[in-house]
């Protein structure tokens, strides 16, 4: 897959990513500003699965890790702090937020040391099925013990607080999430285009060149894979204080691959791409229940399955050349010198 | 997308015309939908202002069959509220939202309903774990009513949350000493593994040894299996007289079906299920379920005798002829409507605090299995139960309750 592009002939010279990114750094900023109260609680639920979005592009969009066990770090920090708070009223968010991307860090951490460091490298099958069997297990598990609410979940998780503020939902939570995500989002930004970034691409490429340049391409994906798990951990942290409920779907496969659509729709290895999908799959949703209340999910489905036949880069192909997709490295890009096949594996 | 060129070459295919192209598209796109959202809710020229009425239930998803049935109640008994003239001269306007047997998708619908549409009342929420979901949005954060239509395993004390399904007290309380009677002591409790059939039970453990029976073994299974013969094997080999199954779908129909073919009917074994109702009557052929008791509030056969049940029944055929039937867990639905009506109509007004004052002493003197009135300062309802055993693929009527049954909640 080390296809070559000579030149841009045909693409689009003007970069449109930082477009992209600027424009919706903007929209979203003013966003609550526009929108109605329950509109602005809408989109801060989406922002924070934007989150959980960027986590997996990170995964496998740069690392190539397929991992079907993004939620279940999300819920595991979720349900933690919802324990937190409901027994031992713990609730500042000072300590659970930190709290969130430390459990997500921890178990990620060890998730991908069990999955990623064996004597041989795993297959990209191995891994996608370790993680789906974690998501299961957790899911299967939450379901079965009492003291987390069985089947139930737990409901009425308090506010969470700051100095005796109580962040409640609406436009302070809102920019609460806006500006984790924004921090998150620039951090993602700046790890993808350093040198760990490159090589993580080399390893998604061939792994085997990566090992001779003397890099140890399973430690750096366990890196990255415990970045995301971290990111997925804040970001359950934030949804359970916002929902003010967790419940065991929360850590399953079906939000799993929820999180995989989000980001094959919105176009992945971009960063943006996730955080696009995620708001369109949302939104889209969202009228759709309300103008066809029966038949909605059905509506969502073959809109899904439109975009990702028309575009199997997703909804980013359309707007963004395939070179600047793929992207490149430092500061004066070779043309020759690049990697873009990680996305048009997915796609297939 | 990528095109070989003749030289072998991948080259891009997204060129600016196309981007271009792109861009005119998904504006086009955006701008239909901005205006789809301007679409006005269907009332025609009422005089006063609407009130409105809420329905949060699952009418996609796995128990979609049992949200229709919920959705059609309510559009029945708002039409009959309507064409009477009203609540205190106004219309009802009736707001439906999905739920989509996912939390995190109803919780967002819920919202827009209280938020946006501003909703007087809420009713739906079929398990659990969704009132739990939305129960804060809509009473906490949202500061609206909230009533609970299904049967469920109790314990829900939350103000402003009124329930109108059966209770495990309900429920068990009738049955279990008819069990006793008609059935055996010997009980087996096989279970599936989430919160109601613990509760449930543990009430009915008592009640069983209370009533000089015993139980041979309680015993949960994961949600999804399907094969039981270990369970089976089981009953046959411990001579369980009475299986009292709290397994649900889609474990439920193969349970039933290993055990009628391990011999359990035909050695006189009967079989009880209490929340088996006239939906679930297709799920097993009727001879393997023939003799099943199940306990509920309402059931067709009640019809013969009362006959306000007869003309809801009637009713509710006529506007909605199908496969989604009128059965007991849409009762509820009826009953709480019926109930905040009469507590609005009290109340004389929409505010919060008035309507649920009405609603904690509100009486009905018809419904779907007769009467029903709330259990004041408890939030939930009393009523009729009704014990039925299935024969042919019918319900049939064996006992009923004397008088209204308490719930015994909060």
């Amino acid at each position: 897959m080390a296809a070559s592009i000579t030149g841009s002939r045909r693409s689009c010279r003007r970069q449109v990513i930082p477009i992209l990114e600027i424009l919706l750094f903007a929209v979203l900023a003013a966003a609550p500003i526009m929108l109605a109260d329950y509109l602005t609680v809408f989109v801060t639920r989406v922002l924070i699965l934007a989150l959980l979005a960027l986590s997996f592009d990170l995964v496998w969009g740069y690392a190539g890790i397929m991992s079907f066990g993004q939620a279940l770090f999300f819920g595991a920090a979720g349900y933690s702090v919802a324990l937190l708070a409901r027994d031992l009223g713990v609730t500042s968010s000072f300590i659970v937020l930190p709290a969130a991307l430390a459990i997500g860090l921890v178990l990620s951490l060890g998730v991908g040391a069990f999955l990623l460091l064996g004597r041989h490298p795993p297959t990209a099958i191995f891994v996608a099925l370790g993680t789906l069997t974690g998501s299961y297990v957790a899911d299967r598990l939450a379901r079965g013990w009492y003291y987390l609410g069985g089947e139930n979940g737990i409901p009425s998780i308090p506010p969470m607080t700051a100095h005796g503020y109580e962040f409640g939902e609406g436009r302070v939570y809102y920019y609460l999430a806006f500006t984790v995500l924004a921090i998150v989002y620039l951090i993602c930004r700046f790890v993808v285009r350093s040198q760990l970034g490159l090589a993580l691409a080399g390893a998604r490429e061939d792994e085997a060149r990566i090992a001779f340049l003397g890099y140890e391409a399973e430690q750096l994906k366990l890196i990255v894979f415990s970045l995301a798990g971290a990111i997925a951990g804040l970001a359950g942290g934030l949804y359970a204080f916002h929902e003010g409920f967790v419940w065991p779907n929360m850590l399953g496969v079906m939000l799993s691959t929820q999180i995989v659509l989000y980001a094959l729709l919105g176009g992945i290895g971009t960063l943006i791409g996730p955080v696009i999908g995620v708001i369109a799959i949302e939104i889209a949703g969202f009228w759709l229940a309300d103008s066809f209340p029966k038949i909605w999910p059905i509506i969502l489905g073959l809109l899904l399955l439109v975009v990702v036949l028309l575009s199997p880069t997703g909804l980013i192909g359309f707007l963004v050349s395939e070179r600047e997709r793929a992207g490149s490295f430092g500061r004066h890009p070779l043309p020759a010198r690049h990697a873009d096949a990680g996305a048009d594996d997915a796609a297939a | 997308m990528r095109e070989e060129t003749t030289d072998g070459r991948i080259a891009p295919t997204m060129g600016r015309r196309c981007f271009l192209q792109s861009v005119a598209w998904m504006s086009g796109a955006i701008a239909t939908g901005v205006s789809s959202w301007s679409v006005q809710p269907d009332w025609a020229n009422a005089a006063a202002a609407p009130i409105k009425v809420g329905i949060a239930t699952d009418l996609t998803g796995a128990i979609a069959y049992v949200g229709n049935a919920c959705a059609n109640v309510a559009k029945m008994v708002v039409k009959d509220i309507n064409n009477a003239g009203g609540i205190l001269g106004r219309p009802i306007e009736l707001f439906v939202t999905d739920t989509a047997s996912t939390e995190s998708v109803a919780v967002a619908n819920v919202r827009r309903l209280v938020q946006r549409d501003k909703v007087d009342v809420v009713l739906g929420g079929i398990t659990s774990s969704m009132r739990n979901a939305i129960k804060d949005v809509i009473v906490t954060r949202g500061k609206t009513l909230y009533i609970y239509p299904e049967q469920y395993e109790g314990k829900e004390c939350t103000p402003y949350l009124f329930c109108t399904g059966p209770t495990p007290a309900q429920q068990c309380d009738q049955i279990i000493p008819w069990l006793i009677k008609n059935g055996g002591k010997r009980f087996a409790l096989p279970s599936a593994n989430y919160v109601w059939p613990h509760v449930v039970n543990k009430y009915a453990r008592e009640l069983i040894e209370k009533n000089e029976g015993e139980v041979i073994f309680e015993e949960y299974y994961p949600l999804d299996q399907v094969e039981y013969s270990a369970t089976v094997n089981n009953i046959m080999t411990n001579n369980v007289q009475v299986v009292f199954n709290t397994i649900i779908a889609p474990g439920l129909g193969p349970f039933f079906k290993q055990l009628y073919q391990a011999g359990f009917g035909k050695r006189g074994g009967r079989l009880a299920c209490v929340f088996y109702d006239e939906n679930a009557l297709n799920l097993n052929a009727p001879h393997e379920i023939e003799g099943l008791a199940s306990c509920l509030d309402y059931y067709r056969a009640v019809t013969a005798r009362d006959p306000a049940s007869a003309r809801i029944q009637a009713l509710y055929d006529e506007q909605f002829p199908g496969k989604v039937l009128l059965a007991g867990a849409a009762t509820g639905m009826y009953r709480g409507l019926k109930l905040w009506e009469l507590a609005v109509r009290e109340a004389g007004n929409l505010d919060r605090e008035h309507v649920a004052a009405a609603l904690d002493h509100a009486k009905i003197s018809e419904g779907p299995g007769g009467p029903a009135e709330m259990v004041p300062g408890k939030r939930h309802c009393k009523m009729n139960m009704y014990t039925a055993v299935a024969k042919n693929g019918h319900f049939e009527i064996v006992a009923r309750s004397e008088g209204l049954v308490d719930p015994r909640e909060c």
